[in-house]
């Protein structure tokens, strides 16, 4: 399939949406995002619905089991699965998270990189042959978290930057995370967000999170996107651009209506980017 | 060459998330934040099992489920990055791992049975060229590729809050995706088992199959086989399990 690059504003394919989305994709939503995790190797009703939209709309590859950090050796063969989905489908994006995900077996979730040289190197190798395999560059997402392990030698933003130029990697900025790490571990969200290398910046996220009766926020892509983490989008705009950015939402999907009201925001922030740079 | 310590703690991190309540806690880790930790994680594992084994669950009681949950989390290495396989590594650990657990005689067979039918409904095989109202008796029959066949010591397709055997009985089923995209499933017999065996082997039309049955089972009357034969063959074409004849 020919390739179709992601611009704009978009959202997340899930099963739930599916069918609302059938009978009209919303004006604002430009492109979708999926886990070929979840999407990859499946044949019937669910290869034929992700093959609907991929016909008719940009898809970013957006990965969840490839441990970047992990001990457990690269799954050269999941990268390969990867490349041909992409193919596939047209997709010429692929990200992944900044996080590791299992020891000798999968554990099923995105876990907190030690912040220290031989993690990042060892990252940064795993990084290069991905990307030798895909035969692209690689977004990397920064991370929710909520231990920060013992013994750092240098801060996130250092440790990221510090990836992606060795890596020689894009950066998929996730202001959700910052929001929730910033609250969770009291530092300064936008000195965090300008520490970061945003000028290698492919890709935005933006999502709901939970907060916990004691205060702790839980990133759960499970309720609407709040202000603060509205305001940091726009500063990453500010400084980036419109870059594609989508909206996730993986628990208590509500009616695309009220999902789409969202991916409205971001496209009328993208927008405002825009005239101002023009001006 | 030691491992690093990033990988160190790791390892001690791991193996914290898979047995937190025998495991220590890794050092300069604060007890609540590995509390969300471990939260999340199994709750993950368990939504994708609660999702693809409900009669299982019912049946031993949420206690019991748990407890085998952890213990599949705990001393199960899964080696699949898809998300949908994490079903398909717990019916490996039900067969394949040590479980201390006392469980009932049939419930590797129940969990095999309910798992079959999300392996069905997302099995990847496109469809081979066929003719849909060929001669079955005549031409090679051409089956459903997106099936399984569950050859079962328990009558596990019985099985349920109302029905827990005490004693074996061999079950065969066919369980197939039919040209909806619904998963159905069917009962057999031993001879239809057989039937069907051989058309997916190799290319065969209804009469050889039939024939062959004939001389395995001894049987006097060919004729009375070809009739039974063409029967079955038109009903499993009629219900989607059948596709009809090679081109």
């Amino acid at each position: 399939m020919n390739a179709r690059p992601a611009s704009g504003a978009g959202l997340g394919f899930r099963r739930e949406l599916i069918e609302p989305l059938k009978a009209g994709v919303p004006e604002a939503v430009r492109f979708f995002e999926l886990a070929p995790e979840n999407w990859a190797g499946l044949g019937g009703k669910s290869a034929r619905d992700v093959r609907h939209f991929s016909e008719r709309y940009p898809f970013v590859c957006h990965g969840l089991s490839l441990s970047l950090g992990g001990p457990a050796p690269l799954d050269e063969a999941l990268l390969r699965r990867i490349k041909s989905f992409m193919t596939e489908h047209g997709m010429t994006l692929y990200t992944e998270h900044l996080s590791w995900s299992g020891d000798d077996g999968h554990l099923y979730d995105l876990l907190p990189i030690p912040l220290t040289e031989k993690a990042a190197k060892w990252t940064v190798d795993r990084i290069s042959r991905a990307q030798d395999i895909l035969g692209m560059r690689i977004g990397i997402e920064n991370a929710s978290y909520y231990v920060a392990p013992p013994g750092a030698e240098m801060s996130e933003g250092e440790f990221i930057s510090a990836i992606v130029r060795e890596g020689d990697c894009l950066l998929h900025l996730d202001v959700n995370n910052i929001y929730v790490n910033s609250r969770n571990f009291g530092f300064d969200a936008l000195a965090f967000l300008d520490a970061l290398p945003l000028e290698r910046t492919a890709y935005v996220h933006v999502a709901g999170h939970y907060v916990e009766p004691d205060g702790l926020l839980i990133d759960t892509h499970g309720a609407e996107v709040v202000d603060p983490v509205w305001s940091l989008l726009e500063a990453a705009y500010q400084r980036i651009g419109p870059v594609p950015t989508c909206l996730e939402r993986d628990f208590n999907i509500p009616d695309l209506q009220q999902l789409t009201a969202e991916v409205e925001i971001i496209a009328r922030l993208q927008t405002a980017t825009r005239q101002q740079k023009a001006a | 060459m030691s491992a690093p310590d990033f990988q160190a703690f790791q390892q001690a991190f791991a193996r914290h998330i898979r047995d937190p309540h025998h495991t220590p806690r890794p050092a300069g880790v604060p007890a609540r934040r590995m509390a969300v930790y471990n939260e999340l994680l199994f709750n993950n594992i368990t939504g994708f099992l609660d999702a693809c084994f409900p009669v299982c669950r019912k049946l031993i009681g949420e206690t019991r489920w748990r407890r085998l949950n952890r213990a599949f989390y705990r001393d199960w290495r899964s080696h699949t990055p898809w998300f949908r396989e994490i079903p398909r590594e717990f019916i490996r650990y039900l067969n394949e791992g040590v479980i201390r657990q006392p469980l009932p005689a049939w419930f590797a067979e129940l969990a095999h049975y309910e798992w079959a039918e999300l392996a069905v409904d997302t099995m990847d095989c496109p469809i081979p060229g066929h003719d849909p109202a060929g001669d079955l008796m005549r031409q090679p029959v051409v089956l459903n590729p997106a099936r399984l066949v569950l050859a079962c010591v328990w009558p596990v397709h019985r099985i349920g809050p109302e029905y827990r055997p005490r004693k074996p009985q061999t079950t065969q089923l066919v369980v197939y995706r039919d040209a909806d995209e619904r998963v159905r499933f069917v009962a057999i017999n031993p001879v239809t088992a057989r039937l069907l065996g051989m058309l997916a082997t190799a290319p065969t039309t209804g009469i050889e199959a039939c024939l062959q049955i004939c001389v395995e089972l001894h049987h006097s009357d060919p004729q009375q086989l070809l009739v039974f034969g063409r029967g079955i063959l038109d009903d499993f074409r009629a219900q989607g399990l059948i596709l009809g004849t090679q081109r």
